[in-house]
Parts: C-alpha cells; structure tokens; sequence
C-alpha cells in the first residue's frame, strides 16, 4: 500500500460508522446462524433465517460501500512497531476484508442452490445465483459456515492485536477506530 | 287435420323415455383416454416469502372420457400420489410432507373427480370433486381441448386455496411465509386407453352384470 495516502490523525466519522455498525450486526447474524440453524421446522424458524439474510445481505451491501469509501480515504498512519506486526495487521484486514464478502455471498450461493426465496426485510426480493443444486448447496453452505468461523477467528485476532496494543503496548492503535478512546499516556486524541 | 295426431310433446316424451330406455346410448363412456407420462404434467405454483415457485407431481394416474357429443359419458378421474412432489428444493418439499402441509404419512394421494362436464361459452367444464388430505370441495374445472398432431391434448388452470383443504394450517395459515392461492396447471397429452383397462375389462368380463354398466 502507498504509504503517501497515510496521514496522522484518526479514521474519520463515516469510517468508523461503518467499522462499529458492521460489528454490532456481525454480534448479532452470528449467534442468530448459529441458533437458528437446529431449530425444528416452524414459521419462527423461516422467520429467523429471514432475518439472518436481510442482515447478512446489509452486511455485504455495506462492506462494498465501506470498501469504496475506504479507497477515498487517506488512512491514519499506524505506531511505530515491529514490522511482523504491520505484516500481520495488513495480512488481518485483507482477510477481514475478503471474508466480508466470501461469507454472505457464499450464504447467497447456499440459499440459492437450496431453492429458497430470498427476500431483504420483506421489502424486495433478490435473485437466485445459481438454480437449484444438492450437490452445490452442501458445498455452499460448508463454505459459508467455515467462512463464518474464519471470520469470527479473524475478529476476535484483529480485536485482541487492538487490545494488546492499547492496555499493553500502550499505544494509539486502538484510538484510531474507537470514539472516545484516547491514546494511552497521552490523554489526547491521536 | 286429423286430430288423432299424436301431440309434439308427446313424441318427444315418448323419445326420450325410448332413449333413456336404451342403455348403449345412455351409458356408453366416451372414448376413453390415458395421458402419455413423458408429455403430460401436473404442476402448481405458488408463492413463498415474496418469490413465486413452481412444483410438479410426477407420479399420477389419469384417466379421461371425454367427447363432446357424448357428454354424458364423460368424466376425469385422476390420483395423484402426493410423495412425487418435486418443487425444486429438498427443504421445501420435506417441509410440503408435513403435518402441517400435505401430510404425506396420513394422506399419501389426492383424488380428482369429475362425474360430470358440461359446455359452457368458454368450452367445456368439469364440475368436479378435488380431495386434498381427506377434504373434499367442489371445484369448476374450465378446460380444453385440442388435436394436436394426431393427439388430443387437454390443458387446464385453476386456482384452488390452499386453506380450502387444510394445507399450510395452525401457525401457517396466514401469507405472512406462503400465499394461500395455488395455480394448478394440467397439460395431458393423451392417448387412446388400453382396451384391457376398466371399464373394457368390466365389460369383458362374463360375470359383469348390466348393472355395473360402467360409469368409471
């Protein structure tokens, strides 16, 4: 990445309005797939999957927009630290980045080779990616749950390297996204 | 003019006493017809959350008497079984087998009965008998009818409403996931049927008495 396009300072509002927002729906499909999928047959069930797709189909429509706000955006220079590090948290977001997509559209693929509607909050109804297939839909859906815990598995990283950085290394790292977080020792805003 | 004259209308009561008297030409089938199972289809659609789908049932016996000369010999009668549904996804079709839906394991066939079709402006009608898990209801079966290429084909629509028989009942019984109005879409292809089937093989039979003229 060109680091002419790094500046000091922080990720700016709409940044991190898509960083928090895209989380809290993330807490939320997670424990909802995993709920929702050994329930027995019932119209709560259809309802619950409903749901779980018209947010996951949010969750991609809002990782294509960040994804291209995030390209106009100048991004904050990182601490100093290790290079590995700056390795590894670059490595993290390529992968936080791809899974943002990989998941939901493989839950689409799923949805779609299962021959099921697929509807966002019951407003409009998208189409499917492929018809109908068995042998597909178990491929789709085997990709979308280990997608899913990939993704999981990279959060929890990306949010523990963010910790570590704050309470043990004790730098800006974590005020870069957060509100209301400043750096440590600094008592100001990075 | 000689008064003797029978009247008109005692003629025509004398002649029709003479034909209802006459049991070739009141009981006589139509000719009677199988459909071709790789030409025909049985299918239906319906709506599912917003988003329209289309099943089949693969596995049904018809059978048709039908010539519009001889209305009163003509009838359909099919049987479907219902596990030959296929609407093209494994979770709604098992889903379809339910208790809730077509309860497979109770009610393994649908029967359709039209003793009777009539020519209205349109063409002719079945007033016909449709039995989905074990409820019967009384439907209007517009259809038609046509030659094609040395076959008679029949194509018919109809809407039924899932709720009319209990289908998608308790907690699915509003649109909120499945509308409740059914397209059902017939096409037979249809060929003569074989001699040795019913009502030829009732009439064969020596110990058939004239009563059991058949009507099926």
């Amino acid at each position: 990445m060109a680091t002419a396009t790094t500046v000091p300072g922080r990720w700016g509002g709409l940044s991190r309005l898509f960083h928090w927002g895209m989380l809290g729906l993330f807490l939320v499909i997670v424990p909802l797939g995993l709920y929702m999928a050994d329930l027995p047959l019932s119209k709560q069930k259809l309802k619950l999957y409903a749901l779980h797709k018209s947010i996951g189909l949010t969750l991609l429509a809002l990782a294509a927009l960040r994804l291209l706000w995030r390209s106009t955006q100048r991004r904050p220079s990182l601490p100093p630290m290790p290079a590995w590090q700056e390795r590894a948290a670059s490595a993290t977001h390529v992968a936080l980045y791809a899974l943002m997509f990989l998941v939901p559209l493989a839950g689409w693929l799923f949805n779609s080779a299962a021959g099921f509607p697929l509807q966002w909050f019951g407003q409009v109804n998208l189409p499917a990616l492929v018809d109908a297939n068995p042998a597909l839909k178990s491929l789709a859906r085997e990709a979308h749950e280990l997608g899913a815990w990939t993704l999981v598995a990279f959060v929890a990283l990306h949010a523990a390297a963010a910790l570590k950085h704050h309470f043990i290394d004790r730098d800006r790292t974590l005020a870069l996204m957060t509100p209301g977080v400043k750096a440590p020792g600094t008592g100001v805003d990075p | 003019m000689n008064t003797r004259h029978p009247s008109p209308a005692l003629l025509l009561f004398v002649g029709v006493l003479g034909l209802s008297a006459c049991p070739t030409l009141y009981a006589a089938d139509a000719p009677a017809y199988v459909p071709v199972a790789a030409q025909s289809s049985l299918s239906f659609s319906g709506t599912q959350q917003g988003e329209r789908f289309t099943g089949v049932f693969r596995d049904f016996d018809a059978r048709i008497a039908y010539a519009p000369d001889q209305l009163p010999g003509s009838h359909i009668d099919v049987t479907i079984r219902l596990k030959s549904l296929d609407s093209k996804s494994q979770d709604r079709d098992s889903a379809l087998a339910g208790a809730d839906w077509f309860d497979f394991a109770k009610f393994p066939t649908a029967t359709f009965h039209a003793a009777t079709i009539r020519i209205s402006s349109a063409g002719p009608v079945g007033d016909a008998d449709l039995t989905i898990k074990g409820k019967t209801k009384r439907i209007s079966f517009p259809f038609t009818w046509k030659n094609d290429s040395g076959k008679n084909v029949l194509d018919a629509r109809v809407t039924l409403d899932r709720l009319d028989f209990g289908v998608g009942a308790g907690e699915w019984a509003d649109e909120s996931v499945a509308g409740r109005k059914v397209d059902v879409v017939v096409h037979l292809v249809l060929a003569s049927a074989p001699a040795a089937a019913a009502p030829a093989a009732t009439a064969g039979k020596p110990a058939a008495a004239p009563a059991a003229a058949p009507k099926h």
